[in-house]
């Protein structure tokens, strides 16, 4: 049994040596084939080499993120690794460690200044987005309770919206752990007869709305813009009075969400290297329809690759500006 | 006859015990509950929270992260790239990994071989075109150079200090705590600390992982070592060997086989849990998993899912198979061998073809597009979920109210809705009948430290679902555990599902479950119950399957009937069997349960995910996962004592 | 009896092992004469070997027997130190074994004593061949020497065309014969052989007890035999210790045991023995009485009686039994028909 198995293990050992030496001797037939085929494309002075873009989960983000990709790879042959993470913490930790380089749509609110601060993390400024955030119930409610979108009738309403997970009161939606929420002080500081139900997830939201209009079930739960869900079923949205904060751990929570740029970030790391995938990330701007045309083609079932390819070749001028 | 009266004696006390706490919950209802919005933070989650920030302000500076923790991560980082290069991520100068796809199955269809047979093979290599065939190539290489690279490290810790501690008493002694601790422990809870020390990556997600595996290692390393039959070790010792010749001639070369059953464990609880480090920056099969999970996506969710059963049947079987071959130490004849080495060599030739076409040929590199079935697939699972939900869910919906409304509200209601000095002196007096006075005193003290954290309120929100699921499960369980106890084809039908439901990771039918049954602690239940099932099933299952056969003919020829067989002959015979079996139930619902934060069940769990996304909640997070741990210490112990008091 | 004996093999003496917290203190004192229920309970211990001293001869085959549970087994692991006992001295050629240091203990265990276990205690994974080098092995030897050495081995337990198969292709006794070359093979002075034939069927038993005897004859080792079978103690034994819970009962030649048992449990014991079987005509020489003949043929002392009885009653005379060419008495076959009649009761 032993000289078997020293047979067999030295057999192995031999046969993955070889293998080895063999694989990194001869450079792989599949690179060379590719660089020549690729003699047309633009030479760029730097190598643009890898790239990590942090995936959050909403549709929107990912055709951000896809059109970027896109471009980098046709472009500059950059190789682009997507890396599918919860938001805030978790990604500026990423970006600390080297995991990964760019946020293309951050909600924050500012979160990320700790890690600026350190070095680590660069903000880029505004995408050229706007977020809205807010509180939202199915259309159907708005048609037949019209003052239901007042924030000061909603009490009134509070005994449609009791579930079994609401202890008695009316079941508050909220937003997903990594989102920016103040349901529980709003709830708080407007005195609603309400009890904020912690989702967990944006599918769970999905889910109850479209339920909610489908069904004509009372459901009340935390949204936002730009979505392309948004155009699939129809929501009103809650009107509390104007708001008062931008950062949410300041927010009295008497008042809404405000209007938020969305910002882009990137790490040091990527900022410093001179990839030309840093001067794209730079100059990169769209608008809140432009994102939902290519998430509204996801959305449909097309490849986020693809329906990013069909907004870029459709937006010639747009890509070129950001080429620079 | 005594404990017997002693037992019914305890029951109706218990009875009573509740009885006066629904009183006192109902009268004091919401009084001292100690619940706080997510927002609040009590003094120790402040205290923890700046803590976490300090931590994370000292990252490039500290002494500890630059001669300790950074260096580890880069080591690690480092050794995790370089098996992904292989097969996973492109290589050096180079658009492919060393191994294009055709080049893996080459190098899977050799060693699967070299380990195990031809069946097991070509199960093997029709797995791998499996995940190609799904579309997810890259992220199932990922995950399995993930698994990889976390085993390898995991065994080269596991096994010397399994083998350690099977030779010395004392070392077992020491790490038995720790051991013990790690099956208690839910995996959700050390994802954060982790990354806080090691940042999110895929150093954390595989240290994370050897957290989860190593013990598993060292525990079947040490038992292989120690249930050798002695008397060869005896004979070695008595002809004047050294404790290293005894070792490397008897004990290991005697022991090799279960020690590989121990890779094999490995290997699964590694992938198990690399689907969940998605969480902190595994790459592969996870991301896909969770963000099915953030977005509603069932049918990508559920190609992914595919993929992780497929790698896990893959490594499962080949694994398991090279631990089976040898049922004996003979050797195979001179003719046997010779027979092998030249199918061996065939199929090394055919890998070195493969290699080398996947590194010289496009289609044999990179997975060809025209081979992607996962749009049939995803678009089919979705269209099958949403008319099962939009037919089905007023059933599940329904069932879900009833339980909600009727048992998961009540006990909430006396374990969180009271004030919290009277549950904690209920949970103790129901402790020292159940377990004693030691248990009780523990169990006050374990209670205390979780309000003097601050997170008593959801504690007890996770208890209480806990202690349902677990109710729920053993229901379930023996129905169906002596069901497969009494009847050998109940047992061939179930045990693939028993199985599949032990490989799987919880996060993939988490998203079929939230769709029956929306967001709510119930979907944390029954995720909870699929998670524990099989477990409980199985224990179930031999404890009715050992009862001896005498005794059951006994009660037939005294002409009892199946159910009088089942209730006063069976059933009381595997008590031990029920006991450890709800000991076990209770903690894999509660590994789950936590991860219930994700569709809505509140809660601790709920706070552990937000403290990793929001930074001025990360130290509440960090207590919320202390808090767990507590929680199942607690309920641990409980268990034990009574089983220890009950059992016999 | 506290005097070590100096032309021993082996010279035992005030053997103790107690296993449990604080062993030391239940060595010699009074809680030791408890039953061993009543020591546990009172204070948790066990005294498996107590206060137990022999002498064994050079080339002797000394049989230690006792029921399971009497501490036989735990005597004999303590002689090599396989289990450390709590007190006493255990002499090797003149050497305390218990002092040895673990680099001496190993050097004893490698050169001078070989064991045999109850059951084989065969390496699973290798061959037979070396399963007999392995004792060799472990002391260094080179391939081909030790290979040689374990084929005369082989030849000598007879076990010629077996040493390429592997033990579980061997039945229990081909596999105890294994076991007896492996402990042959360093050529020891002194053999432990701890119930090796138990567990066995009884006819390969009998086989493999005329094997000891012939393999004993043949090299002349001494041995430190343990049992639960009395007749086999009788029939190898040249003497014989009887061991009730943990202490030695009683120590002496088949005949004195059966003769003068000391207690009513030895007494018990020989009851059940079919004394023809096992004694030899020593026990049942006498003096000729006046008038007997004393021209009848001659036996030697160390002739089984059952095999003597054919011969003497077929003889109209007693036969004259003779030790080392001395006359030592006659029997008659009356004498043989009484000891039978004793028997059957």
């Amino acid at each position: 049994m032993k000289q078997k198995f020293r047979g067999r293990a030295a057999t192995a050992s031999l046969f993955v040596t070889l293998g080895l030496l063999l694989a990194a001797c001869s450079g792989s037939g599949v690179d060379q084939a590719a660089t020549t085929t690729e003699d047309t494309a633009a030479t760029p002075a730097v190598e643009c080499g890898e790239v990590g873009i942090a995936m959050h989960a909403w549709v929107g983000y990912t055709a951000t993120a896809n059109v970027l990709t896109e471009i980098a790879k046709k472009e500059f042959d950059c190789t682009v690794n997507q890396v599918e993470l919860a938001e805030a913490g978790v990604t500026y930790d990423a970006m600390e460690s080297g995991s990964v380089d760019v946020v293309v749509e951050d909600w924050g609110g500012g979160r990320w200044q700790e890690w600026v601060d350190r070095g680590s993390v660069v903000e880029l400024g505004p995408n050229g987005q706007e977020g809205l955030i807010g509180m939202y119930v199915p259309k159907w409610m708005a048609d037949e309770y019209p003052d239901i979108t007042d924030s000061a009738n909603l009490n009134k309403y509070a005994d449609l919206f009791k579930t079994s997970e609401s202890g008695g009161k009316g079941a508050w939606l909220e937003g997903p752990p990594g989102y920016t929420t103040i349901g529980e002080k709003m709830i708080e500081a407007n005195k609603l007869n309400f009890k904020a139900i912690n989702t967990g997830s944006e599918t769970a939201l999905i889910d109850a709305f479209t339920d909610g209009q489908k069904n004509k079930k009372a459901v009340i739960g935390y949204w936002y813009t730009p979505q392309y869900f948004n155009a699939q079923v129809e929501l009103a949205r809650i009107n509390f009075p104007d708001n008062d904060w931008t950062d949410a751990a300041e927010a009295s929570g008497l008042t809404d969400y405000p209007a938020t740029p969305l910002i882009k970030l990137a790490s040091k790391k990527l900022m410093d290297s001179g990839s030309p995938f840093a001067t794209l990330l730079q100059n990169f701007s769209w608008s809140n329809e432009d994102q939902n045309a290519v998430a509204a083609d996801i959305e449909g079932g097309m490849d986020p690759a693809a329906a990013a390819q069909k907004w870029i070749d459709a937006n010639p001028d747009k890509v070129q500006a950001w080429l620079g | 006859m005594i404990s017997a009266i002693k037992e019914i004696k305890t029951r109706y006390l218990i009875l009573i015990i509740l009885g006066v706490w629904a009183v006192l919950a109902i009268i004091f209802k919401g009084v001292a509950t100690l619940e706080l919005a997510t927002y609040q933070n009590t003094f120790v989650t402040q205290t923890a929270n700046d803590a976490a920030a300090s931590i994370r302000g000292n990252r490039t500076q500290s002494a500890a992260f630059i001669y300790f923790f950074n260096p580890i991560r880069g080591f690690i980082s480092g050794f995790v790239e370089l098996i992904r290069m292989l097969i996973a991520i492109p290589a050096p100068n180079s658009i492919i990994p060393v191994l294009g796809w055709l080049g893996v199955i080459g190098v899977v269809t050799f060693f699967v071989f070299l380990t195990s047979n031809f069946r097991t093979t070509i199960l093997a290599v029709s797995l791998l075109f499996g995940c190609g065939l799904l579309g997810m190539w890259t992220d199932s290489m990922d995950t399995i150079a993930m698994t990889l690279a976390a085993v390898i490290l995991s065994l080269s810790i596991g096994i010397p200090l399994g083998i350690w501690a099977g030779l010395s008493d004392r070392v077992l002694k020491v790490l038995t705590p720790f051991l013990d601790l790690a099956q208690i422990l839910p995996t959700l809870v050390y994802l954060a600390p982790l990354a806080l020390f090691f940042l999110i990556g895929t150093a954390s997600a595989t240290i994370a992982t050897m957290v989860y595996s190593i013990p598993l290692s060292i525990r079947i390393t040490s038992h292989a070592i120690r249930s050798l039959n002695n008397s060869p070790i005896e004979a070695s010792i008595s002809m004047g060997a050294t404790g290293k010749q005894t070792l490397t001639k008897v004990q290991l070369p005697m022991g090799k086989q279960m020690i590989v059953l121990g890779i094999n464990q490995t290997v699964m609880a590694a992938l198990s849990f690399v689907v969940i480090a998605a969480l902190i920056g595994s790459p592969g099969l996870g991301g896909p998993i969770i963000n099915a999970l953030t977005i509603r996506n069932v049918g990508d969710g559920f190609v992914a899912g595919l993929a992780v059963v497929f790698i896990a049947i893959m490594l499962d079987r080949s694994t398991s198979a090279a631990a089976k071959t040898k049922q004996t130490f003979v050797p195979p004849s001179k003719k046997e061998i010779q027979q092998r080495r030249m199918s061996l060599a065939g199929m090394g030739i055919f890998a070195i073809v493969c290699i080398w076409l996947s590194r010289n040929v496009l289609w044999a590199a990179i997975w060809p597009k025209q081979l992607d079935v996962s749009e049939i697939v995803a678009s089919n699972t979705n269209t099958v979920t949403d008319w099962t939900t939009d037919n089905l869910r007023f059933i599940t919906v329904s069932f879900k109210d009833f339980i909600s409304n009727y048992v998961l509200n009540s006990i909430q209601a006396l374990l969180a809705g009271s004030p919290w000095f009277i549950t904690i002196t209920m949970i103790a007096l129901i402790a020292y009948l159940l377990g004693g006075r030691k248990v009780a005193l523990l169990a006050i003290g374990l209670m205390l430290l979780i309000v003097a954290c601050g997170l008593w309120y959801e504690t007890m929100v996770t208890l209480t679902q806990t202690l349902v699921a677990t109710m729920l499960t053993m229901i379930l369980g023996v129905i169906l555990g002596v069901w497969i106890g009494r009847s050998q084809k109940a047992y061939k039908i179930l045990r693939p599902f028993l199985d599949a439901g032990q490989t799987l990771p919880a996060f993939v039918y988490l998203v079929p479950i939230l769709g029956l049954f929306g967001p709510s602690r119930f979907t944390a239940i029954v995720t909870g119950i699929v998670y524990s099932i099989p477990v409980v099933v199985k224990i179930v299952g031999e404890g009715i399957k050992g009862v001896s056969t005498t005794m059951i003919e006994a009660a037939t020829a005294a002409g009892s009937n199946a159910w009088q067989l089942i209730t006063k002959v069976q059933l009381p015979a595997a008590k031990r069997s029920l006991l450890l079996a709800t000991n076990q139930g209770l903690i894999f619902v509660l590994a789950v349960v936590v991860i219930g934060g994700f569709v809505g069940s509140g809660g601790l769990g709920y706070l552990v995910i937000v403290g990793g996304s929001k930074p001025e909640l990360q130290g509440k997070g960090l207590v919320a996962g202390f808090s767990i741990l507590l929680l199942g210490v607690m309920i641990d112990r409980i268990a034990h004592a009574s089983a220890r008091k009950y059992g016999n | 009896m506290n005097s070590h004996n100096s032309s021993s093999a082996i010279s035992v003496r005030n053997l103790w092992k107690v296993f449990g917290d604080n062993p030391e203190k239940i060595v010699n004192s009074s809680d030791a004469d408890l039953s061993r229920s009543e020591l546990r309970e009172k204070t948790g211990n066990t005294a498996a070997v107590k206060n137990v001293s022999f002498d064994v001869a050079p080339g002797e085959v000394f049989v230690v027997m006792g029921l399971s549970g009497s501490g036989k087994s735990t005597l004999v692991r303590c002689l090599t130190r396989l289990i450390e006992p709590t007190a006493g001295s255990v002499l090797f050629n003149g050497e305390d074994v218990l002092k040895a240091d673990p680099a001496r203990l190993r050097e004893l265990r490698r050169t001078a004593f070989s064991m045999v276990f109850q059951h084989f205690g065969l390496l699973p994974h290798r061959k037979v061949i070396d399963n007999i080098a392995y004792s060799l092995e472990i002391n260094g030897v080179k391939k081909i020497e030790r290979h040689k050495r374990a084929q005369e081995v082989i030849e000598l337990v007879g076990l010629q065309g077996y040493s390429e198969a592997y033990p579980e292709q061997l039945s229990g006794g081909m596999q105890q014969r294994v076991g007896l070359a492996r402990a042959l093979a360093v050529d020891p002075q002194v053999m432990f052989l701890d119930e090796p034939f138990s567990a066995l069927d009884p006819l390969i038993r009998r086989d493999m007890q005329t094997e000891v005897i012939r393999l004993h004859k043949e090299v002349g080792k001494t041995m430190i035999f343990i049992t639960h079978d009395l007749s086999e103690a009788m029939k190898l034994g040249d003497r014989i210790a009887i061991m009730r819970d943990g202490a030695v009962v009683q120590m002496g030649t088949a005949e004195d045991l059966i003769g003068k048992p000391a207690d009513t449990y030895v007494a018990d014991f020989m009851r059940d023995i079919s004394k023809s079987h096992v004694l030899t005509l020593r026990y049942l020489a006498r003096p000729a009485r006046p008038g007997e003949a004393t021209d009848g043929p001659e036996l030697d002392s160390s002739t089984i009686i059952r095999d003597a009885s054919q011969v003497i009653s077929q003889q109209m005379k007693p036969v004259r039994v003779s030790e080392n060419g001395k006359a030592i008495g006659i029997v008659s076959s009356e004498d043989i028909l009484k000891l039978i009649s004793g028997d059957a009761n």
